[in-house]
């Protein structure tokens, strides 16, 4: 604990602010992408306390500084918005999924009792209407923007469908990966029915598609390492470089070299590959010996490489994990997930 | 033994004068039942009105600084009829700062119903602006969710008709009514089908009571009402049966170090005070039991009830059904069944569950605790347990990754999960059989497991600790007499104790801890009363002459005959048999005992005691008392 604290106090009293800037300083043309930055930087809250400090979702704004955005929450987990209209976005949280169809301003929780503590949402880019739940005991979807959802489960196990994460495949309507406990299970039909793809020992933490190639895939996992597809997720394969014993928590394509990805893990901390997965390096240096690393995520802008660690900080990175420092006013703060959308059109 | 009325209030008005809480300081009640039920009904009245006053008076703040308020204290003075306009202008404020949850929405509500014709418009409307502009976080536990529902229910109630956008949800009055009587409808109907995943907790058990209570006064559906009522009784017959002298005993779903130490410490010891008068009340009302008090008067505790908690005349045995919370992952079953029995007699009561997972963090399987004259600072238990810590524990039912949670849990009301030494929790490792008040603990722990050891929890308050040659501990505690049979090697060690879930350091008590190093081990426990032997000698030669034999390896084992007679033969992961006939745990009903009843699936609950019987009915919903 005292070296993180050391970090932050290093990072908040001096790197951080002069790199800071110069973060600023590197983005001086207009970024392509708003970053939104699911967070809780309630240290220490529980069920029923005042919110003594915002928490939810954070945008970055024109100067570089994250400001809150929407809902006051402290465990939003991740956000996803209609690409055919950003003011219409949906929040996974404790409560289930908060919807908003004024850019943040209101919002509405969409589900009943019946469906609690979402883990993860996506909305399908091929048929904006259809959104899809991760929930801890199995899928919801919604083909009405969110009027209502209905669970769409056939083919998922009775045990072990606990949901992690859902990923849609951008290249067709329909087609949606499940991360759950039993494994990764794969819907070609929007839901209608699942096949598992990949059997898991306990839980398939994240699921990737790669923005360079639609065929491929990679998935974090508790127990099995992390895994990569080839074929459009039809068949995984254990990547040999990155350790088993720990979970691996998620995974980051970059945007702007199809060579570089990152993997975040709590125990491990933080992988790279910039040579298209051949190779894996450990870019810990810099980061507490405890790592706590929870998220990864890379601005689709410049490359820039992100870390959360968990309730400490945020950190960022860029020369790809060689060197880290500081991000000012997210101390204390989980990122729980990094969500880059295109900016509209002017 | 009908007492004069008068002297009684001149009494306690006497008390409430001289002291800011008087019952807690003073000395314990007796446990005697008032048979009377007008001396009854004014005792209780009495106490309801001293936590009204204390509440009123500023409670543990000690101030009636209206700026210093919350909302507890607003509640007792608007029932009260004390300084109103400052009472509104305090829930203005608070106001400002809602809170987030459960634990927030119900005293909300609470002010909401008791101020509506106290409290000026201003205020009341703050109330409500508060419930349109905060996201409510429904939180993740059994009671999180009743208080949430039972709360949303009776606000949706309260303003009906009004559209989506002035409520946080997003929904409309319809809607959120809608939505909070189906879960409430639905946990109602697990809960008298397949019994409570939050059974008998020490705590927590205020958390459901209180908005029950609300529903029970407020609610305008009279199907809502009546399900209100009833679950309280539900919840109190529940209570009356677990308890010895007020003080709850055996399994609890959910406590904490001090309710698992010092059993009496612990919310339910509130209830029991107020309900039963048979124990002093908590420090502080326990805080949230607060709550309970402003519409305490229109409670009418069922005698049935009173008489199953006061009455200890006899020695009877309670065996029940509860579930597990929900696992998510890391089980075949979502909420599989728990097994509780529970002997009471004057001296003593034993209880259990047959052990594996429950909750994660904080249940607590079996002890022997016994009867003190004054609970108040004793810690009058006896038990062991393997201290169990794993990520996929928390895992199997809260959606977190391996990591986080033990680290966050430390840190956020439970300091002691993570401790080798703690003494609260179970562990997949366990399984426990009692037949009467022998429990027979034994644990297969696998090698490498995180704290591969168990600890015996052995209290400062045992008299005459006897570590004998033949193997057994002895040990007197209030009128019972104890055996405690370590099935492994052991060393002593002191146990330290957090003293809140707040706690950042650890304090000796006196207490001290049996710990055995080994992964396969057991714990026998036979407990018996003082007034069965001649003298503590005369005890130690009845055990030593039982027949015992047992063996660890391969699996745990015992053969033991037990004070009463019983012939047990135990062995771990298989089906315990007594006197040749295996326990067939199927057959248990989700209540079965002498004075509470009920089939599994049945919605029906019968209290009995003596002639006197109640049916809850949840069928009909329709309460039946009779005589017989």
């Amino acid at each position: 604990m005292m070296k993180i604290k050391s970090l932050l106090l290093s990072c908040a009293l001096g790197t951080l602010l002069t790199g800071f800037a110069s973060l600023q300083a590197a983005d001086a043309t207009a970024p392509a992408h708003d970053i939104y930055l699911c967070a809780t930087i309630s240290k220490n809250y529980v069920i029923g306390s005042k919110l003594v400090t915002n928490s939810g979702v954070y945008r970055r704004d024109a100067e570089g500084a994250f400001q809150h955005f929407g809902v006051n929450f402290p465990f939003v987990l991740n956000i996803a918005f209609d690409p055919r209209d950003r003011r219409r976005c949906y929040a996974v949280c404790i409560n289930g999924v908060l919807q908003s169809t004024d850019g943040g301003v209101t919002w509405g929780i969409g589900n009943s009792w019946d469906m609690t503590e979402a883990k993860d949402v996506c909305i399908d880019p091929n048929l904006p209407d259809h959104v899809y739940l991760a929930l801890p005991d199995g899928v919801a979807v919604t083909t009405d923007r969110g009027a209502t959802w209905v669970r769409q489960e056939k083919g998922l196990p009775e045990r072990g469908k606990y949901t992690q994460t859902i990923r849609v495949d951008r290249t067709k309507a329909g087609r949606v990966f499940a991360g759950c406990e039993a494994g990764i299970y794969l819907t070609e039909n929007g839901a209608k029915s699942w096949c598992r793809v990949f059997p898991a020992s306990q839980t398939v933490t994240d699921i990737q598609q790669s923005p360079h190639d639609p065929k491929l895939w990679y998935a974090t996992t508790q127990a099995e390492g992390l895994q990569v597809s080839r074929d459009g997720g039809a068949t995984w394969r254990k990547v040999a470089a990155i350790p088993t014993a720990e979970a691996i928590y998620n995974i980051a394509f970059d945007p702007t070299d199809a060579r570089r990805a990152a993997i975040s893990s709590w125990v491990y901390g933080v992988f790279t590959t910039e040579d298209g997965g051949q190779t894996w390096v450990e870019r810990n240096v810099g980061l507490p010996a405890d790592h706590t690393a929870f998220r990864v995520g890379i601005d689709p802008g410049n490359g820039r490489l992100f870390v959360s660690l968990y309730r400490e900080a945020m950190l960022t990175s860029d020369d790809f994990g060689r060197s880290w420092r500081g991000v000012a006013s997210l101390e204390g703060a989980t990122v729980y997930n990094y969500v880059f959308v295109p900016k509209p059109a002017p | 033994m009908k007492r004069p009325l008068l002297s009684l209030f001149a009494f306690f008005a006497a008390t409430l004068a001289a002291s800011a809480q008087p019952a807690f300081e003073a000395p314990p009640p007796t446990t005697a039942p008032v048979l009377d039920a007008q001396q009854r009904r004014a005792e209780y009245l009495h106490r309801v009105d001293e936590v009204l006053t204390w509440a009123a008076g500023g409670g543990n703040a000690k101030t009636d600084d209206p700026a210093k308020l919350d909302l507890a204290m607003i509640a007792a003075k608007i029932v009260r009829g004390e300084d109103l306009p400052g009472c509104s202008q305090r829930v203005i404020a608070l106001m400002k700062e809602p809170g987030t949850g459960p634990f927030w929405m119900f005293p909300s509500v609470c002010i909401a119903y008791l101020g509506r014709d106290r409290l000026t418009p201003e205020a009341l409307a703050s109330i409500r602006t508060a419930w349109r502009t905060t996201r409510q976080l429904r939180g993740d536990t059994e009671n999180h969710w009743a208080m949430y529902y039972l709360s949303l229910y009776l606000m949706a109630e309260l303003y009906p008709n009004e559209p989506a956008e002035t409520w946080y949800s997003g929904k409309s009055s319809a809607e959120n009514l809608a939505e909070a009587r189906s879960y409430l409808v639905h946990w109602m109907d697990l809960a008298t089908t397949v019994g409570q995943g939050e059974f008998n907790p020490t705590n927590y058990i205020g958390e459901y009571v209180m908005p029950l209570q609300f529903l029970a006064n407020w609610a305008k559906d009279p199907e809502m009402k009546q399900r209100g009522t009833m679950m309280l009784d539900w919840f109190f017959a529940e209570l009356a049966v677990s308890t010895l002298n007020g003080v709850l005993r055996g399994p609890n779903s959910r406590a904490d170090e001090g309710s698992v130490i010092e059993r009496w410490q612990a919310m339910a010891s509130y209830f029991s005070w107020l309900l039963f008068g048979n124990t002093p009340p908590t420090a502080g009302y326990s805080g949230w039991g607060l709550y309970f008090a402003p519409l305490a008067k229109n409670y009418e505790l069922p005698e049935v009830i009173y008489r199953i908690a006061t009455d200890r005349t006899d020695d009877y045995l309670q065996r029940d059904r509860a579930r597990v919370r929900r696992f998510w992952r890391y089980s075949d079953e979502l909420s599989p069944p728990v097994y509780k029995t529970n002997y009471v007699r004057k001296d003593y009561a034993v209880g259990s569950t047959t052990g594996g997972r429950m909750d994660p963090i904080q249940a607590h399987v079996w002890d022997v605790s016994w009867a003190e004259g004054d609970p108040r600072g004793k810690h009058s238990t006896m038990f062991s347990l393997h201290p169990h810590s794993a990520p996929e524990a928390m895992m199997a039912t809260f959606v977190t990754y391996p990591e986080p949670m033990i680290k966050g849990v430390t840190f956020e009301g439970k300091p002691s999960y993570d401790s080798p030494d703690k003494t609260l929790g179970c562990s997949p490792y366990e399984r426990v059989f009692q037949d009467l008040d022998t429990v027979i603990a034994l644990y297969d722990i696998p090698a490498g497991t995180r704290f591969p050891h168990i600890n015996g929890f052995f209290s400062k308050d045992l008299l005459n600790v006897t570590e004998d040659k033949s193997g057994w501990i002895f040990a007197q505690g209030g009128r019972a007499y104890l055996a405690y049979r370590p099935l492994a090697g052991y060393e002593w060690i002191k146990y330290l104790h957090y003293t809140t879930g707040w706690a950042k350091t650890r304090l000796d008590l006196g207490d001290r801890l049996l710990t055995s190093p080994h992964l396969k081990n057991g714990t026998i426990v036979q407990a018996a009363s003082v007034s069965e032997f001649k003298d503590f000698a005369a005890f130690q030669a009845a055990i030593n002459a039982l027949p015992l034999t047992f063996k660890l390896e391969p699996t745990p084992s015992v053969q033991f005959t037990s004070l009463r007679g019983k012939k047990i033969t135990f062995t771990y992961d298989q089906t315990p048999v007594v006197d040749g006939r295996a326990i067939d745990y199927s057959k248990w009903k989700l209540f079965e005992g002498p004075y509470l009843n009920a089939e599994i699936g049945g919605r029906k609950l019968t209290l009995t005691h003596g002639k006197l019987e109640r049916v809850l009915d949840f069928n009909t919903l329709k309460i039946t008392d009779r005589v017989k």
